[in-house]
């Protein structure tokens, strides 16, 4: 059985208020979200994989809860609570315990229960600025708590937005795509797919039918498809209506009537996807990729470039830090900038500290629309083990 | 932990009622093995006739593999799909030795029929971004299998989606709006038809039936090895 008491509780202490003093000192309020959170919010947002790994439960009212899995949905929804506008400017940090499930034999950098000290900053308009004093904040909050040798690893999905924006293909493609972007094996798929596009047979719908479907003419489609189930005696039951699959049917229709993706594009995509390099390098070999396909990126590269100065100015040291373009998140809310600092004794598969942008989560918790927002969080325990070299 | 007695009886978990109990009561039988209960014919404790070493313990269907989990019964039997929802790391702890050919049935995601652009599982990702654009929310899914489903679900890709926890009359939760599709057991298909939903062509999660198993975390004296020796070499003769 795993230990599980919070051991070295004096060390983590006294670790926690070096950090939260920093965190302060850049402008900050500390919160303490509550612990026990209402389980709809992580598991229609963030779906099954966090499910997987939160600890669930049923109140005595019936009522699913869970043990938070991470502060930035609480402190979302602490906002929220405190404000009827959630764009209203606010720069919360906080240090709290988190629980996430881990398979028996886990190493001992994944507790199921440690502490994180993190910050989050939310309607700052300037992005590059606000995500580069997430940045600065949380490393200078490591380096005061006696952090000396750390590697910066930065990826950013505003290029990969850019980059499907200017490639030449519908926008549903581009949802597919970004939707898949953070499985390789399924956007590989979807990629060859998109590349050799012909009507798709595998559906449980004759062809017939789907010649009979045109794009234009949504009503008649529509006819067609509640002629085709009524002759079957399918009855239409459930969430998704007969509009609904119609429109589905509609958009295999469209597919097929489209150019497919041109090759290059494809190859473009995969290649960009590919992508690892020093950071400062990072910009002048994606211009590269493109160069060939007129795909015109230069707003984003701009922010990226921009955002590294911002990086140096508060102090990184960049030359020392890497991109990727496949950054791998386990939590899929990010939206732009990502980030993780990582230790050699730890490893990049247990990064001290980590976050990013993420402009949908306030909206997902039930605003009515998005709200800049940036954050970042320090797995305390490990930032510890790292600094006394006990890892 | 004080007190630890390796015992010299061999604890074999059985389905205490229903067809269940009678068929595997029938397959004991048949090698020659004798199921009985001591005492009560109510009580939950029984025997093999002429095994001494023996102790059957009758046990609800859904607790035996918790039984084999925790050691406290040597050898159960028990369907596939309970061991490998119920534990994650199953191969560690248990070992199946004699699939009994009763209990059949497969563990199936299934959809409503009127979902026709979906016919296999990539169809379900595929759908699963306009889903959420109209819906504000991923797939849910009903089913008593939480664990199978993620897993098997994940392996393919599909990750967007919630699960609800169904405990009986599964198949009527998507036209009841509570779920969008289901992971259900089967036999027939019939009841899913009955209710208006269709299998998956690669939505077969597991074709499961009845086993005997062992339990790996059992204390395994020589004399319960013995004992269990001599009732596979019957069941297998």
């Amino acid at each position: 059985m795993v230990a599980e008491t919070a051991k070295k509780f004096e060390a983590l202490e006294a670790q926690a208020q070096r950090v939260m003093a920093v965190f302060i000192k850049a402008g900050h309020e500390a919160v303490a979200p509550a612990i026990i959170q209402p389980a709809g919010i992580f598991l229609d947002v963030i779906g099954e994989t966090l499910r997987a790994r939160t600890y669930v439960f049923t109140d005595p009212e019936g009522d699913e809860l869970c043990l938070r899995p991470d502060l930035t949905v609480p402190t979302c929804r602490l906002h929220m609570e405190r404000h009827a506008d959630p764009s209203t400017k606010g720069k919360y940090c906080y240090n709290g315990a988190a629980f996430r499930f881990q398979p028996a034999g886990s190493p001992s950098a994944h507790p199921r229960e440690f502490r994180q000290a993190g910050i989050e900053a939310f309607g700052g308009t300037d992005r590059e600025k606000s995500e580069a004093q997430a940045v600065v904040t949380l490393v200078d909050a490591m380096k005061a708590a006696g952090l000396s040798t750390w590697k910066l690893k930065i990826g950013d999905l505003g290029l990969f937005r850019a980059i499907l924006e200017a490639a030449d293909m519908p926008a549903r493609w581009r949802r597919r795509l970004m939707h898949q972007f953070w499985r390789p094996q399924a956007f590989r798929t979807e990629l060859q797919r998109l590349t050799t596009l012909a009507v798709d047979v595998r559906r449980d719908v004759p062809k017939s039918l789907l010649l009979e479907l045109d794009p234009d003419r949504p009503v008649d489609a529509e006819k067609a498809v509640a002629r085709h189930l009524d002759e079957r005696g399918i009855e239409t039951l459930g969430t998704r209506g007969l509009s609904e699959i119609t429109e589905s049917l509609l958009s295999i229709v469209e597919d097929a009537r489209t150019q497919p993706l041109s090759t290059e594009t494809a190859n473009l995509l995969q290649c960009y996807v590919g992508v690892v390099a020093p950071a400062r390098a990072a910009g002048a070999r994606i211009r590269d990729i493109l160069r060939d396909q007129k795909i015109d990126i230069s707003a984003a590269l701009e922010s990226y470039h921009r955002r590294l100065q911002l990086l140096a100015d508060g102090g990184i040291d960049i030359g020392k830090a890497d991109f990727e373009a496949e950054f791998g998140r386990t939590l899929e809310y990010y939206t732009g900038f990502v980030f993780e600092i990582v230790t050699p004794g730890l490893g990049p598969q247990s990064p001290v500290a980590g976050g990013g942008r993420y402009d949908t989560l306030m909206r997902q918790c039930g605003a009515a629309s998005d709200v800049p927002a940036v954050g970042g969080a320090i797995h305390t325990e490990r930032l510890l083990a790292a600094i006394s070299g006990d890892v | 932990m004080a007190l630890q007695q390796v015992s010299d009886r061999l604890v074999l978990a059985v389905p205490s009622k229903g067809r269940l109990m009678e068929q595997t009561a029938g397959i004991f039988a048949k090698a020659g093995l004798e199921l009985r209960k001591v005492g009560n014919a109510r009580g939950y404790r029984g025997e093999i006739v002429g095994m001494p070493n023996v102790e059957v313990a009758f046990v609800s269907a859904s607790e035996i593999a918790h039984y084999l989990k925790s050691g406290r019964a040597h050898l159960g039997v028990t369907g596939e799909d309970l061991i490998r929802e119920q534990m994650s790391d199953w191969e560690t702890r248990v070992e199946f030795l004699k699939p009994l050919g009763f209990g059949n049935a497969d563990v199936v995601v299934a959809v409503p029929q009127s979902w026709i652009d979906v016919r296999v599982i990539a169809d379900l990702d595929e759908i699963s971004v306009a889903f959420r654009e109209q819906h504000g929310r991923w797939f849910r899914i009903a089913t008593k299998y939480m664990n199978l489903t993620r897993r098997f679900l994940s392996a393919r890709g599909l990750t967007d989606f919630r699960i609800i926890e169904s405990l009986g009359a599964t198949e009527g939760t998507p036209a009841a709006g509570t779920a969008d599709f289901i992971v259900d057991i089967t036999t027939t298909g019939e009841t899913l038809r009955a209710n208006g939903l269709k299998v998956l062509e690669d939505g077969i999660i597991l074709r499961s039936q009845a086993n005997l198993v062992a339990s790996r975390v059992a204390p395994w004296a020589p004399r319960v090895r013995e004992a269990e020796n001599e009732i596979l070499a019957r069941l297998e003769a």
